[in-house]
């Protein structure tokens, strides 16, 4: 006996019209879009669920009554404008027969404010005109929710990139024309967008790097498509000032490369930094240097010293040899000194520290100019000592020597005579800062490099460690000591020191 | 009455031009080149002035100082600085109960006259 198969059920390739139907309609009921069918009047003769979401009641209990009120039932009044407005959109689509949209806000049964985008579509069916009118609402809410939040974005970044002033961002064409010149670029260079907008780049870069390095660094970024390297720019003012260059590839939406894009980001404060921590870290290690040659000088210069004063005591010297020892014993007391000097430059004297007011040690300081060598030139000395000076931690001796030293070059760089203004006021963060300047011969570039350095004089009679002793014992205030000179028209010295 | 002056300093040039100098002004001169020998001379007999370096090989010229003051409290210890004297040896050697310091960076004169004043009690 054989097995029976189920015969296969037939094939209706007819669709099955009510099942489509339905299913259309439970789509359509299920939808996450408010929809509407009003009659002429404008009352809902259909409806999907979605607007139990907003009513809170069974669809079936706004069926027949008037769009307008079932959808602005809740805080109707406050929305009585957006009423009023809907309805003319209405009234249009029903004059006209022709489809509009709206977009309003409606609040539902929950308080919740829901933005709404409407579609309404009349029915019309030849001869009889306006059978209804078909509303469709997109809940776009969310949507624009993020739009919003993308336009915060996007001027908070406005904000940022327009409040930051160490970074310029500028793009050109291939050619090499600025097309694009915002953030912190007007800051940066000096120049306004439209004094430079279509100049060639090369104006923001020195003349030699217009040559070279400019062409340079575009060929790199055409081979890697970004380049990054530390240059120097040019102000408007014809200044130049470091920075950190990025250079990118700028791609059109084609994907065609349309230009260069310029991220420059000044680096002169980290430079300073940079130079300062160099400055003393030489300054340390020549100090070290100092104090080891120092002590090994120390006690063959004292016994070779002591043994010629012992032979000077004798008493029948002849006067030749007298003579010669008497030189020689000069000599190794040029070298003591020398050799006491440098000791003091490199000493770690820990500063035995009292609050001071610095006007007072200034005043003390003035008085004791006297008893130094200096210029019989006529100097006036202007002093503009703030009354208010906070008092700071310091060594009086030591900074006494400081400020004589200082007095004393300026005294010196004025043969002819002149002027030295003494400033001091509170800085805002928090040092007391004291400005000393003359009228002197000043200083030339090459100079003022070395100035701190052990050593460097440019003085016939000078140790060179006058400046360098000073250097040291305001750092060992943790204070800062700077130099501003011009050649011909003077000398500034500031030292900053911290408030006590 | 000349006094006995022991000088501790470990380089020889230094030991022997202070014993001249001393020599020359009557004292009676020993020397040590360490704080270990100058203890060991310390022990076998009696100095009214030891001369030292404060920085010495070996035992540092301030533990010598202490443990000369520990035997022989009575010793006048004098302590010798170079050029760059160092301000908390000598404020610890001054603790010590050393009773002066003389540097090798002042002209003889200076130190002999100096030495004088440190032992003017021992008249």
């Amino acid at each position: 006996m054989g097995v029976r198969f189920p015969s296969p059920a037939p094939i209706n390739m007819e669709f099955d019209t009510q099942q489509i139907r339905d299913s259309f309609h439970e789509a359509i009921d299920n939808s996450n879009a408010f929809i509407l069918y009003l009659n002429s009047m404008g009352n809902i003769i259909a409806c999907n669920k979605k607007i139990e979401s907003l009513t809170g009641k069974k669809k079936d209990q706004v069926l027949g009554r008037y769009w307008l009120s079932v959808l602005y039932n809740n805080h109707g009044e406050q929305n009585l404008i957006k009423q009023h407005m809907f309805k003319a959109v209405m009234d249009d689509s029903i004059k006209y027969k022709r489809p509009n949209s709206f977009e309003g806000a409606l609040v539902d049964s929950q308080e919740h404010e829901h933005l709404v985008s409407w579609d309404l579509t009349p029915v019309t069916e030849e001869p009889k005109g306006l059978m209804g009118m078909l509303l469709v609402g997109n809940d776009v809410t969310q949507l624009k929710d993020r739009e919003e939040s993308f336009k915060k974005i996007d001027n908070t970044l406005k904000n940022i990139f327009s409040n930051i002033k160490e970074y310029a961002l500028y793009v050109t064409n291939l050619d090499g024309n600025i097309t694009y010149y915002g953030m912190g670029s007007e800051i940066m260079f000096g120049w306004q967008k439209n004094e430079i907008v279509f100049k060639h780049i090369s104006i923001l870069h020195t003349l030699e790097d217009a040559a070279s390095a400019l062409q340079f660094i575009i060929s790199q970024v055409n081979a890697k498509g970004e380049h990054e390297t530390e240059i120097d720019l040019v102000k408007k003012d014809g200044q130049h000032f470091p920075v950190e260059l990025t250079v990118s590839r700028f791609i059109d939406p084609d994907g065609k490369p349309a230009g260069y894009i310029f991220i420059a980001k000044d680096i002169t404060e980290r430079r300073k930094l940079e130079y300062q921590v160099f400055q003393a870290e030489k300054m340390a290690a020549i100090g070290q240097l100092a104090a080891g040659m120092a002590h090994e000088i120390n006690n063959p210069l004292f016994v070779i010293s002591g043994r010629m004063e012992m032979m000077l005591e004798g008493k029948r010297l002849a006067k030749k040899i007298k003579d010669n020892l008497n030189i020689m014993n000069a000599q190794t007391e040029r070298i003591r000194k020398l050799v006491d000097r440098l000791l003091k430059f490199s000493r770690k004297t820990i500063p035995r520290l009292e609050n001071l007011n610095i006007n007072e040690v200034i005043e003390g300081v003035l008085p004791l100019l006297s008893y130094h060598k200096l210029p019989a030139s006529s100097v006036e000395i202007d002093r503009v000592l703030a009354p208010n000076l906070s008092p700071v931690r310091g060594d009086l001796n030591q900074l006494q020597e400081v400020f004589i030293n200082i007095l004393v070059n300026a005294y010196q760089a004025m043969p002819q005579g002149g002027k030295i203004a003494i400033e001091t006021r509170n800085s805002q963060d928090g040092f007391a800062e004291i400005t000393i300047a003359d009228t002197g011969h000043g200083i030339s570039e090459d100079v003022l490099k070395n100035i701190f350095m052990p050593f460097f004089s440019t003085k016939k009679e000078g140790t060179g460690l006058g400046l360098s002793i000073c250097y040291n014992i305001i750092k060992v205030h943790n204070g800062s000591i700077d130099i501003e000179s011009k050649v011909n028209e003077g000398t500034t010295f500031i030292i900053k020191l911290p408030f006590a | 009455m000349s006094y006995k002056v022991l000088v501790v300093d470990d380089e020889a040039p230094v030991r022997s031009l202070f014993d001249d100098l001393l020599k020359k002004e009557k004292y009676i001169v020993k020397t040590a080149d360490s704080g270990e020998e100058a203890l060991e001379a310390i022990g076998k007999e009696d100095f009214d002035v030891v001369l030292m370096d404060i920085k010495l090989g070996g035992i540092s010229g301030l533990e010598a100082l202490k443990k000369i003051k520990d035997i022989k409290p009575a010793t006048t210890v004098i302590m010798i600085t170079g050029f760059g004297y160092d301000e908390d040896l000598i404020n610890k050697s001054k603790e010590l109960g050393c009773s002066g310091y003389i540097g090798k960076n002042m002209p003889i004169s200076q130190i002999m006259s100096n030495f004088k004043l440190f032992t003017k009690h021992l008249k």
